[in-house]
């Protein structure tokens, strides 16, 4: 299996490495993935149906759990004869529809096979993160489809749309899949079905499950990307949007139904949701006048159906939703084309501008009904075979609660669904043409061969599979036992008898045929309740307004957080960083120290706390540096008085150093600094200072008194004792610069020079680049408002 | 073996001054650069090899024994921040002399480089914590010199922001530094790891609780990070991918150091990480999205991914913590990756404004495909790195039942993929509409020099290198959680081999 996904992925990297090289082959050489794969899986077939799955493994990430563990099983191959069948169609379809080179075309073409790749993966996987890797990839290529046109705003924002509610889901997905798989012990699914988890946070984890699984599947009330994904070029639409992607979530929750329908609250929600989306999918279906949106409501609606036949974790009626996906699989995937045919040869898709179509166009037209015919569920085609399952399965099997209003949500969602079939039919043959429009279809020309070619295939498997579904039975039946593995699931029949279903089907078919002869008035109604449901949001408008919540609320957050201004910055990180530890502190402040030692220390503290107002206060430049001085020299006058005389040393040539230096600078620069509005008031700044300096003083008052529980000497005691004997120096401060810490002192040396090095660099004159003219310091502050961004442009 | 320990900080130095001697001659200039940078990655990878097949290495400096002298150390933790760092020094400083522009421009770049990168190291070797402190300097004052090279004014503006909050950061380390001396007489951490827990546990979470702000200042976490945005988009394309990828992660590798190795388990600021970490998660994210300009977005966004390697420490397990040190693997070259080819876009289509630039997917779709790698795996996207370290995180975190976190990892994730998608959508997708663009992008000027492209590519492949060795480094990741987890082992071999 990993062959097909690496044959997947070189093929896809080599078409779009390729480029302009190949035009319309591209599609040629994309469909080579496909065939093989389907090539393989008929090789494979016999055995997997004999309930023997093949599997492969590679371990990528053990103790993680992440392992790609690869099964084979009848289900998953069902899917695949799906994901590759249609693949392979819609590569050759491709070929028409592209009839003329154009940009972006080997892109288009590479990423659908790299799509394809990703979706083989989601069916192949036996591993719950496995599954969630290609789901996401899934997600991923669908966003650089639906884009392909990036000129177009609306591709670029359609496939945005796509990618964050998708996104979106995937995340809730992983956390459910990671809490699934923390409570069983595993990520494989066919250990979890053998030993299904309990509990409440698997109840919560199912939910999420699910809500990843709905954003996939278009699911109310998060179905809105999927109709907007239309803009990406029909294809696509009919490949990711129709046949397989959405059916990635369908596909999941089929596969944990078996495992987790009885668990919380799991049936109830599968139920509610899946009605929903079928109703409301199909009544918007119903309004559409793009014939290429109706059909995408009608995906929405068909998924919901699907939901409702295999998330409820009842085999019989499982089995139905099994041949829907593939009867779906046959009928969107065809109507999809002939949309794209029209498209394509008329220039438009709106039902208000088709007038039908000449002689030349009678099999486009066949493959039209007969497609339409099958999604409307009638005889003898493929659809009615699944609807006529699905329908039994719910009267015979559907014992559980809800059941029953679930069967009457269907069978009046199907009514809808007869009715947009027949809006399409009509649409095709003209029956809303408007008059007043220009009129194109008449004249268009007949497709060629290679373009309805694949739309034809799937339309005599819709009659094929109608007429004689018990070609099926093998698969459907084992896929059906490879999902739940005590189902004893029952053969498919065109005609089961005059039983219930079928009453059903026929008042399904004879409401439908009511509601298209009543079209005009039913529109009206419509338009009246659009109206009255209006104040409700949609999903489309949802999405709009998280996004413009984000936005308003980054824009906020990040006005407010990064407001430009050093002084408040400081002011924050300052009171921060001292505040916070000191209320650990002050919990062990031990007892006050001895204020006063000796008589000097009150005249030293009392110089250096007035120097250090004063250089606060001053504007004039160089009576601020001296009164800095001053601070420091009482400093040292400290270091003195405590018996320090080689630090006090050290200390007051530095100062002196650093004075002298000072004030030759402060020559070059006016005497004072102008008076800036501080951003920060007075009081505010007053306060800000004392906190902080109560706050260390209650971190130094702490520490020192914590020095009497650690008995261990300090290192200083050590390095004094040390010093003669080992440094062989008297001076204890030079050993430990240059011997003891002389690794300290040569990163210090480092820094002193590359201080100098910049220093140099900035200030030197006669900079390289002429335009470039050392900027002062109060200009530097007075750029506030200047945008800090280089512009090569500029 | 003991003898390669200090390596990767005298190597460079020497390799500095070297170039200081040489200034009027680039090219032997970069010769020396080149290699100095070659030979470190070479022990580092010798040292990396080491200490995960045997054991971890000390040496003391100058064989004066603890406390006499400083110790260096290299353990698990050290060795891979020692390789992943050394090489991206390396691809960055290949990177600047293809661009031309500062390091070609002035003398003063290949130096100031070398002393950036011994800083680097320095800080991952030490054992000693005043050492940390001037290693630190040496790092930030080579990054004081390297921002505002250009000597632009809105360099030196945003260089003075810059230094002016760094120099606070420095004061309060500083500070730090006297306070737990004075109540531990030590400053070597092997033995603070011994004294602290007798301190009075009051003590103890304070020490701790300082650490973290010091060293969060240079992290970039929330409310510390306002710094971080402003200044790093004003440098070089170069000199912005050292700073994004390294100098935050010096910041939170030496919380992760401090944190699990120094203090007792009950002076652990867990929740006050958690709570540190969402923050910044959330806040850096929001700003990334309130940003028109490439640069500035990817700034923001550093603070954001801080947020996820401190929530995987904040958890002190032994999945939260392999999940951190996993993460800050994977993000020092992912994200180095995306601010090389950050340049690239900026080189080739005359901006960076999101607003004002398009369509590279068509004129450059070479540096479209060296975008797409890293920013998938920056987004979390499977199967690339960014997504193994936020599946590692997460699953941590709801193996610790810290739903909170988690459900506010997971909303960041959304988040940043929403980045990503605006970031692709606009600069890669669509049409330039300005002019000046168009025409800067049809210019023969604006081609990319081969050698940005070569080495972005090489980050870039090593990014995805990543994901291929995903399983192997994850392992590694977990033993040096394993180590970090039991610093008794650590605390032995500093202090038993070499005790007086």
């Amino acid at each position: 299996m990993f062959f097909l996904l690496l044959l997947h992925l070189v093929i896809g990297i080599a078409i779009v490495a390729a480029g302009k090289m190949l035009g319309r082959r591209a599609f040629l050489v994309a469909a080579i993935a496909p065939l093989v794969t389907l090539l393989w899986a008929a090789a494979k077939a016999p055995g997997v149906l004999d309930g023997d799955p093949v599997t492969e493994s590679f371990a990528w990430i053990p103790q993680l759990g992440i392992d790609i563990d690869m099964r084979l099983d009848a289900f998953a191959l069902l899917m695949v004869a799906v994901i590759s069948g249609i693949g392979l169609l819609i590569c050759i379809y491709s070929m028409g529809y592209f009839s003329h080179d154009k940009p972006g075309l080997a892109r288009l073409a590479g990423v659908l096979v790299l799509f394809a790749g990703a979706m083989l993966g989601v069916v192949l996987s036996d591993q719950l993160i496995a599954l969630f890797i290609f789901w996401e990839l899934t997600s991923v290529t669908s966003y650089l489809l639906i884009g392909n046109d990036d000129t177009n705003p609306r591709a670029r924002a359609a496939s945005m749309q796509a990618i964050f509610i998708t996104g979106a889901g995937g995340l809730v997905l992983l956390a459910g899949l990671i809490i699934i798989g923390q409570a069983g012990g595993t990520y494989r699914m066919s250990e979890l079905l053998a030993d299904p988890p309990t509990g409440g946070a698997v109840n919560a984890g199912i939910v999420l499950v699910l809500i990843g699984a709905f954003t996939k599947s278009a699911q109310a009330p998060f179905s809105s990307w999927l109709p907007a994904a239309m803009v990406a070029p029909t294809p696509v639409s009919a490949y990711l949007h129709s046949a397989t992607m959405v059916k990635a979530g369908v596909y999941l929750v089929a596969r944990l139904a078996p495992m987790f329908a009885m668990t919380g609250s799991w049936r109830l929600v599968v139920m509610v949701i899946g009605a929903s989306t079928m109703s409301i999918g199909g009544l918007r279906a119903l309004r559409q006048t793009d014939l290429k949106l109706l059909l995408a409501y009608g995906t929405v609606s068909q998924l919901g159906f699907m939901m409702l036949l295999l998330g409820v974790g009842e085999y019989h009626i499982a089995e139905a939703g099994l041949v829907l996906i593939l009867a779906h699989a046959a009928f969107k995937a065809a109507l999809f084309m002939v949309v794209g045919i029209i498209d394509h040869e008329t220039g438009t898709r709106d039902i208000t501008e088709l007038h039908g179509f000449g002689p030349s166009w009678r099999l486009v037209q066949v493959v039209a009904v007969v497609s339409a015919a099958s999604m409307a569920g009638i005889p003898p085609l493929f659809g009615f075979v699944a609807k006529e399952k699905a329908l039994d399965g719910y009267l015979e099997h559907g014992d559980f609660a809800g059941a029953t209003a679930v069967l009457v949500v269907i069978v009046l969602a199907s009514i809808l669904t007869f009715a947009y079939s027949a809006r399409f039919v009509l649409g095709v043959f003209g029956a809303f043409g408007d008059v007043d429009r220009p009129v194109v279809s008449r004249t268009a020309h007949a497709p060629g061969a290679v373009f309805v070619g694949p739309s034809v295939v799937l339309a005599v498997a819709t009659i094929v599979f109608g007429i004689v579904p018990g070609l099926l039975d093998d698969l459907v039946e084992g896929a059906t036992t490879a999902l739940y593995p005590a189902s004893e699931p029952k053969a498919l029949h065109l005609f089961a008898g005059f039983n219930t279903a079928l009453l059903l089907s026929v008042v399904i078919i004879v409401c439908g045929v009511l509601l298209t002869v009543l079209r005009t008035r039913v529109t009206g109604v419509q338009r009246r309740a659009s109206e009255v449901i209006r104040p409700i949001p949609s999903g489309e408008q949802g999405y709009l307004g998280v996004l413009r919540g984000i936005s308003a609320v980054a824009n906020r957050v990040t006005a407010t957080v990064q407001n430009g201004s050093l002084p408040i910055y400081i002011a924050i990180i300052i009171l921060t960083v001292t505040l916070v530890p000191a209320a650990a502190f002050a919990t062990e402040i031990g007892p006050l120290p001895q204020w006063v030692e000796e008589p000097a220390h009150v005249v030293l503290v009392a110089v250096m706390v007035a120097a250090a107002l004063g250089a606060s206060i001053v504007r004039h430049r160089i009576a601020a540096a001296l009164m800095l001085g001053a601070v420091g020299y009482a400093m040292a006058g400290l270091y003195v008085a405590r018996g320090a005389p080689d630090l006090a040393l050290t200390q007051f040539s530095i100062e002196t150093l650093s004075t002298v230096l000072f004030v030759l600078v402060l020559r070059f620069l006016p005497r004072s600094w102008r008076h800036r509005a501080p951003s920060i008031a007075a009081p505010m700044r007053i306060a800000v200072a004392a906190a902080v300096g109560v706050g260390i003083f209650i971190f130094a008052l702490s520490a020192g008194n914590a020095r009497s529980s650690v008995d261990e000497p300090s290192m200083s005691e050590v390095m004094v004792e040390q010093s003669l004997p080992k440094g062989k120096g008297h001076n204890v401060v030079n050993v430990i610069l240059v011997d003891f810490r002389g690794w300290d002192t040569m990163g210090e040396i480092t820094v002193l020079l590359v201080a100098a090095i910049g220093a140099v660099s900035l200030a030197r004159p006669g900079r390289r680049r002429s335009d470039d003219h050392a900027p002062v310091f109060e200009e530097i502050l007075d750029a506030g408002d200047e945008p800090a961004l280089p512009e090569p442009l500029r | 073996m003991n003898a390669l320990i200090p390596l990767p900080i005298i190597v460079p130095l020497l390799g500095a001054s070297l170039c200081v001697i040489a200034a009027r001659a680039r090219w032997i200039q970069r010769i020396v650069s080149l290699s100095a940078l070659t030979c470190n990655m070479i022990v580092a990878i010798t040292l990396f090899v080491r200490v995960d097949d045997r054991d971890m290495v000390v040496m003391q400096a100058g064989g004066w024994p603890v406390p006499l002298g400083i110790t260096l150390a290299v353990d698990r933790l050290s060795a891979v921040m020692l390789v992943v760092s050394s090489l991206m020094l390396l691809a960055v400083m290949v990177y600047a002399i293809g661009q031309k522009a500062e390091e070609s421009r002035y003398a003063a770049f290949n130096p100031v480089y070398l002393v950036l990168a011994a800083g680097v190291s320095a800080s991952f070797i030490t054992g000693d914590l005043f050492n940390l402190f001037v290693a630190f300097e040496m790092m930030l004052v080579a990054s004081y010199v390297l921002l505002t090279l250009g000597g632009r004014p809105d360099q030196v503006r945003a260089g003075m922001s810059y230094v002016v909050i760094s120099l606070i950061a420095s004061t309060f380390f500083v500070t730090a530094l006297a306070v737990i001396y004075a109540a531990t007489g030590t400053v070597n951490m092997a033995q603070l790891a011994e004294r602290m827990p007798e301190l009075p546990p009051g003590v103890a979470t304070g020490f701790s609780l300082l650490l973290i702000l010091v060293f969060g200042i240079k992290a970039g976490l929330f409310p510390l990070f306002f710094w971080l945005p402003d200044s790093y988009p004003t440098a070089s394309g170069a000199i912005t991918a050292v700073f994004a990828g390294l100098l935050t992660k010096v910041g939170v590798y030496a919380i992760i150091r401090t944190q699990t190795l120094m203090f007792p388990p009950d002076a652990r600021q867990g929740t006050l990480l958690l709570v540190l970490a969402g923050l910044t998660m959330i806040v850096g994210v929001l700003g990334a999205l309130a940003q028109d300009d490439l640069r500035r977005m990817l700034s923001f966004h550093i603070v954001s991914h801080i947020g996820y390697m401190i929530f995987g420490l904040a958890l002190f397990t032994l999945a939260g913590v392999a999940g951190a040190v996993f993460y800050v693997v994977h993000h020092i070259i992912v994200k180095t990756a995306l601010f090389l080819v950050a340049g690239l876009v900026e080189r080739r289509s005359g901006s960076d404004r999101l607003s004002r630039v398009g369509g590279l997917v068509r004129s450059a779709p070479v540096i479209a495909v060296l975008f797409a790698l890293p920013a998938l795996s920056i987004a979390g996207l499977p199967p690339f790195s960014g997504f193994v370290g936020k599946f590692a995180l997460v699953s941590a975190g709801i193996d610790s039942q810290d739903w909170l976190i988690v459900g506010v990892s997971l909303l960041v994730s959304l988040l940043t993929v929403y980045v990503m998608v605006r970031i692709w959508s606009n600069v890669f997708w669509g049409e330039p509409e300005d002019p000046a663009i168009v025409a800067w992008i049809a210019s023969e000027e604006s081609r990319v020099p081969r050698l940005m492209t070569a080495s972005a590519s090489v980050v870039v492949a090593l990014s995805v290198a990543l994901m291929v060795f995903a399983g192997p480094l994850y392992n590694y990741a977990e033993r040096t959680a394993a180590d970090l987890l039991a610093p008794q082992r650590y605390i032995e071999s500093v202090l038993g081999s070499d005790a007086p």
